[in-house]
């Protein structure tokens, strides 16, 4: 296949995400017209976490992926002296692959280490806006700075279609170099899903206290 | 000058402010620096070339390529897959029935369990909520003291950051190692290396000691105050049968020896290590949820426990490298032995997880792996772009001079350090402080003089009694979580004094004899 392809359709992938930009003020919207949006953004919400969904069992995937060629490198390496780049790549691959596409789930499963010390008193409503601000705050300007910085790098990579530097390597380097860019989306999906919730959790538009969206007991700890 | 050192000074209090808040802190750690960063860009202090460069850290051998950590999820997997298959539990009760007949016989079971399962977790949260739950309820009902119960607990869950295998270890020494090489290029010495079956090695003694301190305290504790921890007034379980102890004790306790022993003797690198410890964590929790609907999966558990026998014993026996010129029969039948042991092997462990599927247990412990290592990769994305930004700023300089500054000279330095990170334990957990203060504070450190592995190991010390110190210590926090009611917080704190006062004396050992942390390393095979 030529590149040409590839670019066209990463640079239509461009301007889909820069036109759905408005897309991303509807928590906003949400908080000052529920009426108008709530129901618009309750569907957006749900099909964003089912994608997510969807996105974590890529990533347990990976999970059993680098748990198998660990061992398949040890075994060969241990019981027959053999080593091959390919396998060793693999093992680094599905490392990488496993959080870079767990990541945004974990963020909507609140598995994400926070500060505890002040946030039990900031009750519930304030504890939402501590989302809604967190959000838009700090974590668009970081995945899309990333998306932007990154934009030149995975040009070349897609060109070249990258592989290894080794001749026994396997030929998926720009496929790995792409994960950056799969994170920033994806994290930035998982953002408004969470900014989408809190808007609707203080106008009313979804009940208060659902078990559903409570921290899994144990699902929350740090080291 | 001046600007930046103000912008660098504002951006660590405006961190630490706004990580209160209770936003995730890997975000709310790079979401900061990026907002001085665009702010230093605007004043013309900062250059644009550098946060460009983050998408290539991330892809780089720092985080995405970085072969040391490939060893976090899978110690995590293996931890998980403990839990979710309730080894870790089982572990915990053979333990008190078969020490809870003596005076602060429930205390010993909690220090080593705990010692044991954070060796194969290095969790604390994760360790401190399961032995809440399944032990201070027996010990409140064998109306132990609630102080010493819950000190007990509190602080055997904090073990997990000492004791190898644990994966705060494995990011410290991914941190130490790279400090320790910028000490070296400032020194202009040749490279200190730092692996992590050196640190492995360092925390071993002073982790072995620490566990004798607790255990002599509760034992001190027994024999002064025996209503303080009395025995099992009547067991009337059924005793524990033959099987149940091998089985529930012995399996672990193997699995745990050998990814350590593999490690220390340096047959095994801990990533290689923490895949066979996985695999064998499958395999033990196939077995554990078995029933009689399992057969012939059974069986392939046991065949792939034989498989790694046959090619332990088979590689030593005969040379299998088939490329070697002068291959024999011999060889090519012990290929063929070794291989067939592989297959079964292999076999055996997707029984493991056929079990495991079976029983609905696979899913959720492969998701909660996933979450676990997402969250200390995105903290290391974060704390990376908040390192890349300070450093920008020239924070790093800053730290070194200040820590130049104290007075005391380098032991001054020292103390200072480790007071700030105790401090910044309150509020921050191990992760964050490995993947942000860490590596402030320690290349001058190093150029000052110390010895890289004892200052982790010194670290490691100081933040676990810091995760135990009231009113912040996070241990004390998940017990207070997890514990009934009638336990008052303040007896908590109390029951906690005296493990602080025991992790001081540890710490004052090891700093006045670093051969604790150091002879080891020294010896154990590169």
């Amino acid at each position: 296949m030529e590149p040409e392809v590839f670019l066209r359709i990463g640079a239509f992938l461009k301007w889909v995400g820069i036109i759905v930009i408005p897309v991303f003020l509807l928590p906003l919207l949400t908080l000052v017209l529920p009426g108008v949006f709530s129901a618009a953004s309750r569907t957006l919400r749900n099909h964003i976490d089912e994608v997510t969904q969807w996105v974590l069992r890529a990533a347990t995937v990976f999970a059993l992926a680098l748990v198998i060629f660990q061992l398949a490198v040890v075994i060969a390496s241990y019981a027959f002296a053999m080593s091959w780049t390919w396998l060793s790549e693999s093992v680094i691959y599905a490392f990488a692959a496993m959080f870079m596409l767990g990541s945004a789930s974990a963020l909507l499963q609140d598995a994400h280490v926070r500060v505890d010390i002040l946030r039990p008193r900031f009750g519930e409503h304030g504890r939402y806006w501590v989302e809604l601000v967190g959000t838009y705050l700090f974590l668009f300007p970081i995945m899309v700075r990333l998306l932007m910085t990154g934009e030149q790098g995975l040009t070349r990579t897609w060109t070249l279609f990258e592989g290894s530097r080794e001749s026994d390597g396997l030929p998926l380097l720009f496929l790995f170099k792409t994960l950056v860019p799969v994170f920033a989306v994806l994290m930035l999906t998982a953002g408004l899903s969470v900014a989408l919730r809190a808007s609707l959790k203080l106008t009313g538009g979804l009940p208060h206290d659902d078990d559903e969206d409570l921290p899994q007991a144990g699902e929350h700890y740090g080291a | 000058m001046a600007l930046e050192v103000l912008l660098a000074l504002g951006m660590f209090a405006a961190a630490i402010a706004a990580l209160l808040a209770g936003y995730p802190v890997a975000l709310t750690l790079g979401g900061i620096a990026l907002i001085f960063a665009l702010l230093g860009m605007s004043l013309g202090v900062f250059p644009d070339s550098l946060l460009s460069s983050l998408p290539s850290r991330i892809q780089g051998g720092a985080i995405m390529q970085n072969e040391t950590l490939v060893a976090v999820p899978l110690f995590v997997l293996m931890g998980v897959i403990l839990e979710r298959s309730k080894v870790a539990e089982d572990l915990l009760h053979i333990a008190s029935r078969l020490l809870g007949r003596v005076n602060g016989g429930l205390g010993y079971a909690v220090v080593l369990v705990g010692a044991l399962l954070a060796a194969s977790t290095g969790i604390v949260g994760a360790t401190v909520i399961t032995m809440t739950l399944i032990a201070l309820p027996s010990m409140l009902r064998q109306k132990y003291d609630p102080r010493l119960a819950t000190g007990t607990i509190a602080a055997s869950g904090t073990l997990g950051q000492i004791i190898p295998p644990s994966i705060v270890l494995i990011l410290l020494a991914d941190a130490v190692s790279n400090s320790a090489s910028q000490a070296a290029s400032q020194m202009g010495i040749g490279a200190f290396v730092v692996s992590v079956g050196d640190l492995f090695a360092g925390a071993l003694i002073p982790g072995l000691i620490l566990v004798g301190l607790y255990l002599v305290w509760i034992a001190i504790t027994a024999w002064l105050h025996p209503e303080r921890c009395p025995p099992a007034a009547d067991d009337t379980a059924d005793p524990l049968t033959r099987k149940e102890v091998i089985f529930g004790l012995g399996a672990p306790l193997v699995l745990i020896f050998a990814v350590l022993g593999a490690i220390l003797s340096g047959i095994a690198t801990p990533t290689e290590a923490a895949a066979i410890g996985v695999a064998g964590a499958i395999l033990l929790a196939g077995l554990r949820l078995s029933d009689s609907s399992d057969g012939w999966l059974v069986t392939l558990v046991y065949a792939a426990f034989a498989g790694l026998g046959i090619i332990v014993v088979v590689r030593n026996l005969v040379d299998l490298r088939l490329g070697v010129a002068d291959a024999t029969v011999f060889a090519f039948a012990g290929v063929a032995i070794a291989l067939a042991a592989s297959v079964a092997f292999f076999a055996g462990l997707i029984a493991g997880m056929l079990i495991l599927y079976r029983r609905a247990q696979l899913s959720p412990a492969l998701k909660s792996g996933v979450h676990i290592t997402s969250m200390v990769f995105l903290i290391l994305i974060g704390a990376s772009l908040f390192s890349l930004v300070f450093r920008g700023f020239g924070g790093d300089e800053i730290v070194a001079d200040v820590l130049h500054a104290v007075p005391g000279g380098k032991w001054g330095a020292l103390i200072g350090a480790m007071l700030v990170m105790f401090m910044l334990g309150f509020f921050l957990d191990f992760i964050e402080i490995i993947f942000v203060v860490v590596p402030l504070v320690t290349p001058p450190l190093i150029v000052m003089g110390f010895d890289p592995v004892w200052l982790a190991i010194l670290m490691a010390l100081n933040l676990q009694t810091s995760f135990l110190t009231p009113p912040f210590g996070f241990a004390l926090f998940y017990l207070r979580g997890a514990a009934p009611d009638e336990v008052k917080t303040s007896q908590i704190w109390q029951g906690a004094v005296p493990f602080i006062g025991l992790q001081l004396i540890m710490i004052l050992l090891v700093a006045s004899l670093p051969w604790l942390a150091t002879w080891l390393p020294s010896i154990a095979v590169k």
